[in-house]
């Protein structure tokens, strides 16, 4: 209440403001892919 | 054929790696169209299109084409691929809040990467498990509970959301991993914190700060000095939460974040309240309000000005405090808040 600014304030503190680290999301990355698609093709004609 | 599907895919993968995930989303769409009887680039699309989706806050986008990995890779016997779908598509379902699916999926990438032998795998699983877990923990309304107190189902949640952050970090120290050890002492201290345990709390994050300088990861950094002070807010320690909030304040200015910038001036509010500062109080207060009022953030501004009328109350500046609790109202009226209309009534 208006009367209690200490208990209002830590009821705002504890109102889940933390912050969360990011998700990790797995990757496919075409890039390699390729890469790894252009050295077999090398390999083959050597 | 085959070729302008793997180009516009591989344009788009560069697009995406930029952080253009709109357009990259555009050319992935157009690499569908087109084509390819490769299964491998086939995934690798429906797979990036996913996480493009994902990044932009299109979940239930992401979640369709996370899907369509996962049938094609089971199709294929693409163990590895489908341990990568069942992974994103878990963290999908988790911010959805379908946490139980989301646990199937998290319990299968687990389950392969241990049959594939893959410790990276097995520990993206387990930060995967700890994070639904977390999440679902915090999903059940605590309805005013303190950290700590919080009905059963919610600790339970938490606690196995500990247990599979504590086996991650086994392996990411094993593996010497130290950007994967951040993430998961961050979201540990956060997980012991809802748990009551804010002395281990204040340890992770004094990690995850140590990491985040090691790379120097300002919002990392920043995120760390905001959690450490919430943690010693409840520790009683509250000069020292201060100084923590005064660190993210730095780092939000430098980064140019407004929004966290008036997050760090509010906590910084309420710490300075706390210790019955009342000045130093208003003046961190009154920069929020300035903030919220540029972003045209009615709620946040309206919370300022509840906190601006308690510290003219405790001052005796009374027709002050009087001028905010009535702009508090106005605001709560307009935002449909009811309790804080009944709060600024009194």
């Amino acid at each position: 209440s208006l009367d209690d600014p200490q208990s209002s304030a830590v009821a705002n503190l504890r109102s889940d403001h933390f912050e969360m680290e990011p998700e990790t999301m797995e990757t496919k990355s075409l890039t390699e892919y390729f890469s790894k698609m252009h050295r077999d093709v090398m390999r083959g004609m050597a | 054929m085959e070729a302008s599907c793997l180009d516009l895919a591989l344009e788009a993968e560069r697009l995406c790696k930029v952080g253009d995930y709109s357009a990259g989303v555009s050319y992935f769409e157009a690499a569908i169209q087109v084509g390819t009887e490769d299964l491998q680039v086939l995934s690798a699309v429906y797979s990036q299109l996913g996480n493009a989706y994902f990044h932009l806050h299109d979940y239930s986008k992401a979640l369709e084409f996370h899907h369509h990995d996962l049938t094609l890779t089971r199709t294929t016997g693409d163990r590895l691929g489908e341990a990568k779908a069942s992974g994103n598509l878990g963290n999908t379902l988790k911010v959805l809040g379908r946490f139980d699916e989301a646990i199937v999926c998290c319990q299968r990438h687990l389950d392969i990467a241990r049959e594939l032998g893959d410790k990276v795998g097995q520990a993206r699983a387990l930060y995967n498990f700890g994070n639904v877990y977390h999440a679902k923990g915090k999903s059940v309304c605590w309805s005013g509970a303190e950290p700590g107190d919080f009905p059963e189902e919610i600790m339970t949640a938490l606690r196995r959301a500990a247990e599979y952050y504590e086996a991650n970090l086994c392996i990411v120290k094993e593996l010497g991993d130290r950007a994967a050890q951040g993430r998961t002492y961050g979201n540990l201290g956060n997980t012991y914190y809802l748990l009551g345990n804010f002395r281990d709390a204040v340890a992770s994050h004094e990690q995850r700060l140590l990491i985040a300088k090691e790379f120097g990861d300002r919002s990392a950094e920043r995120r760390a000095y905001c959690n450490l002070g919430n943690a010693c807010i409840f520790l009683g320690e509250f000069e020292r939460a201060a100084e923590h909030y005064r660190r993210a304040l730095q780092i939000a200015r430098q980064l140019k974040d407004l929004a966290v910038e008036a997050q760090a001036c509010y906590s910084l509010g309420n710490t300075y309240t706390l210790m019955q500062d009342f000045e130093r109080a208003i003046d961190y207060h009154l920069k929020h309000l300035i903030i919220a009022q540029d972003l045209n953030d009615r709620i946040g501004e309206g919370r300022a000005c509840w906190s601006l009328g308690n510290a003219h109350t405790a001052l005796g500046n009374h027709d002050q405090a009087m001028h905010f609790a009535e702009k508090h109202l106005e605001i709560s009226k307009e935002t449909g808040d009811r309790s804080g209309e009944l709060t600024a009534r009194m």
